[in-house]
């Protein structure tokens, strides 16, 4: 496997130990009652292993003993009364003796040593069962023995059994032989069956322990399906209800404390469809209402438009007073046809009736556009209109109208707020996002007042005198526009400094904007006369 | 000679002022209330251009516009009180040539008017080709082979602006100004829905046009001479 597959895997490893808490909870509970089993059989197969062993220790010791001093009896019973006694003879008797006394379990071998550094008149020969391998006796074993302190020795050693080897114990013991000194007797016994005996029950604890800890695995899985599985129900329900399905409930079984849960969450659910469905209902009505009357009233106020129009035509014959009357008429409604179309405008928005009609768009050639239709204004005011336009110039896929009406908006009020001073225009554009952003150095906002300026019908200054007629719809409307489109307008202000309001729209239609080409607030602590007077060419729009 | 105007709206009092107006600036207007008595006045008073509203009791503006299309191509401009997309589409789709959103002022209707109503531009020659089309310049006429295409007026000036400038690629702003006569850029939607109705008419396969090419991102040109 490739290490790309390996990461592959590990993370979604990762990914379904983050998702599913019963994986979690039934890997946490078999972990820990892994080692707590394992823990408790290792235990267990110890402590067997040593009794086990230690009987059988036991046993070989008595039987070592008793053979012992059965070969001492023997050869002291077989001293003639002349003190001679044939040693040879008296030893075979001895190796008889000694096997029907060693009759334990598994193949008992036995020698007789003759313990090193005697010097005696008659030397008895060593012997020992066929085919034993005395190397096992080891020489400190025998050195021990040999000192004989009355103790019986003994030591675990491993027999060559053909191709295997086979546990075993060495016992050893001395005893006397008249005129041929001090012998050793050792028992060397095959151990094998108590191995075998061990091995089979660590066998038994070892599947015992996996068969547990399976069990509690599988438990643990259902007792948490049980109990996790009703509110993964409610997460999805809730998730769903989150998504608009107002009419998802969660089934309600029993009387415990799962069921209890569903009741109340469907409770709220059913609280919270009958509020939305309302609101949904009050807002469609009211929603229809502007919508109906902004029709309504367009026919009556096209007539009164024309009528008064006609009349301004000739004002100059009338009366000052009439001709005074006729131009306040005309004013007038002028701004009443103005409002009413931000008010139509809104109410399409709010009814959610609007949709984007796409082109491909310059958007440099637009703001130079705007920039000339504003200008008049601007001469007025005396304010001077500077654009900036490193990036941007390439076809965006925008709705012009809508654009072109954000970026008018801005404008009028930058140069309504100017007082005098220029207002730049910057645009530029990055692989994602196009901005443009309308700075002005007039009165400038604080923070009470931005919070409030994308709010309906909102002025910064009510008192102040307007130029471009505004409705206080402005920036909603240019708000929902730049939203249309999946991007965003932020501003930035400080009182006696100016204002930045900027536009990010996204470069491909459909996607959103997670950063702006323009930095809010503008980089310009430095004084305006330092700014470039006309628009650089970009090259950063390849 | 006086220009006959036939005013369409179900409002008497808009209609009535409308009339006013139209008097004012030397035209001579003709009302109907409704679109059964629309289509009779077309008939009756033949006129050189048609306002129409399009909300009407009965027949409404869209099937009188279509219906009028059918025999003729006298310039209409829809009256429309919704700004809404679809409306303007679907009244342009059935064959109105330019539209103006109520409420609209005097000089901007008298505008759009006078606009459709002005005489074809004077052209330098007499006879364009475009792809295997022939255009009688004179004789508002266009022709394929032997046979005769019959175009609005409207599509034959928008034929006729691509023609004269075959290496030109018009832009939808710049078509606006040649064919509708916006100074400032209006509703591109004017140039794609009547290229539509255009390539309708005069190309063979209006999935591969060669008489109004596309250029994408830019807008229109003439499609090669054949």
């Amino acid at each position: 496997m490739n290490p790309y597959a390996w990461r592959t895997l590990l993370q979604r490893t990762r990914h379904l130990w983050r998702s599913s808490l019963q994986l979690r909870t039934v890997a946490i509970t078999v972990f820990f009652s892994t080692i707590a089993v394992t823990i408790i059989s290792g235990y267990m197969s110890i402590s067997i292993a040593t009794n086990l062993y230690e009987a059988r220790k036991a046993q070989a010791i008595a039987e070592a003993r008793q053979a012992t001093s059965s070969a001492q009896e023997l050869f002291d019973s077989s001293v003639a009364t002349n003190g001679t006694i044939d040693v040879e003879a008296v030893s075979q008797t001895a190796r008889t003796t000694i096997r029907s006394v060693a009759s334990s379990p598994g193949e008992t071998q036995f020698a007789i040593l003759r313990t090193p550094g005697q010097s005696t008149a008659v030397v008895m020969t060593q012997s020992s069962t066929a085919g034993i391998d005395e190397s096992v006796i080891s020489s400190a074993l025998r050195e021990q023995v040999a000192e004989d302190d009355g103790r019986l020795y003994s030591q675990a050693i491993s027999l060559q059994n053909g191709a295997g080897i086979d546990p075993g114990l060495v016992v050893g013991g001395v005893f006397e032989v008249p005129t041929a000194g001090q012998y050793e007797l050792y028992l060397i016994y095959n151990v094998r069956d108590v191995q075998q005996t061990l091995d089979f029950v660590q066998q038994t604890l070892l599947i015992g322990s996996l068969l547990l800890v399976g069990t509690i695995g599988l438990v643990t899985f259902l007792v948490t399906r049980l109990a996790i599985g009703p509110v993964r129900v409610a997460a999805e329900t809730a998730e769903k209800l989150a998504a608009g399905e107002l009419d998802r409930r969660i089934p309600e079984k029993g009387e415990d404390v799962i069921a209890t849960l569903a009741r109340s969450f469907n409770r709220m659910a059913d609280s919270m469809q009958r509020q939305i469905t309302q609101l949904a209902a009050l807002s469609r009505v009211q929603q229809r209402f502007v919508s109906d009357v902004s029709h309504e009233l367009r026919t009556p106020l096209t007539t009164i438009r024309l009528a008064g129009d006609v009349l301004y035509e000739q004002r100059d014959q009338f009366s000052p007073i009439a001709a005074r009357t006729t131009e306040l008429l005309h004013t007038q409604v002028d701004r009443f046809e103005v409002m009413l179309a931000d008010l139509l405008e809104m109410s399409r928005y709010d009814a959610g009736a609007v949709e984007l009609d796409t082109e491909p768009t310059n958007l440099v050639r637009l703001i130079e556009q705007s920039i000339e239709a504003i200008e008049p204004l601007a001469e007025q005011r005396g304010c001077e209109l500077r654009l900036v336009a490193p990036g941007g110039h390439f076809e965006a896929d925008v709705e012009a109208r809508r654009i072109r009406r954000i970026v008018q908006n801005l404008l009028g009020n930058a140069v309504d707020h100017s007082e005098g001073l220029p207002v730049v225009v910057y645009v530029d554009s990055d692989s994602d996002a196009v901005a443009i952003a309308v700075r002005d150095y007039g009165v400038g906002m604080d923070a009470a007042q931005l919070e409030r300026v994308f709010d309906r019908f909102w002025r910064a200054d009510p008192s102040r005198q307007r130029s471009t007629g505004g409705t206080g719809l402005g920036l909603a409307i240019a708000t929902e526009d730049a939203q249309l489109h999946g991007g965003l307008i932020d501003v930035w202000s400080a009182p006696g400094e100016g204002s930045c309001f900027r536009v990010t729209l996204p470069r491909r239609r459909g996607s959103s904007v997670a950063h702006s080409p323009i930095d809010l607030p503008p980089i310009d602590a430095q004084p305006i006369d330092l700014l470039p007077i006309d628009r650089v060419a970009g090259e950063r729009d390849a | 000679m006086t220009a006959r105007i036939l005013v369409v709206d179900d409002d008497a009092a808009i209609a009535e002022m409308i009339g006013i107006v139209l008097k004012g600036e030397g035209f001579e207007p003709h009302i109907s209330y409704d679109g059964a008595a629309a289509l009779e006045a077309f008939d009756t008073v033949k006129p050189d251009l048609i306002l129409l509203d399009l909300m009407l009791p009965g027949i409404d503006g869209i099937a009188v516009c279509a219906r009028i299309r059918e025999t003729s191509g006298t310039p209409i401009i829809m009256l429309t009180a919704k700004g809404d997309s679809t409306d303007v589409v679907r009244g342009l789709e059935s064959g109105a040539d330019d539209y103006v959103v109520k409420p609209f002022n005097p000089k901007e209707l008298v505008a759009r008017i006078r606009t459709r109503l002005r005489p074809a531009t004077p052209s330098s020659s007499e006879r364009l080709t475009i792809g295997d089309l022939v255009i009688d310049v004179t004789g508002h006429e266009v022709t394929r082979g032997d046979t005769s295409i019959s175009l609005t007026p409207l599509e034959f000036d928008l034929l006729l602006a691509l023609a004269e400038k075959p290496s030109q690629v018009f832009t939808r702003e710049m078509l606006l100004e040649t064919v509708w006569g916006y100074q400032y850029k209006a509703d591109t939607r004017l140039v794609n829905v009547h290229v539509q109705r255009l390539r309708a008419k005069v190309e063979l396969d209006a999935e591969t046009p060669c008489i109004v090419m596309t250029v994408r991102g830019v807008g229109y040109r003439a499609g090669a001479a054949r």
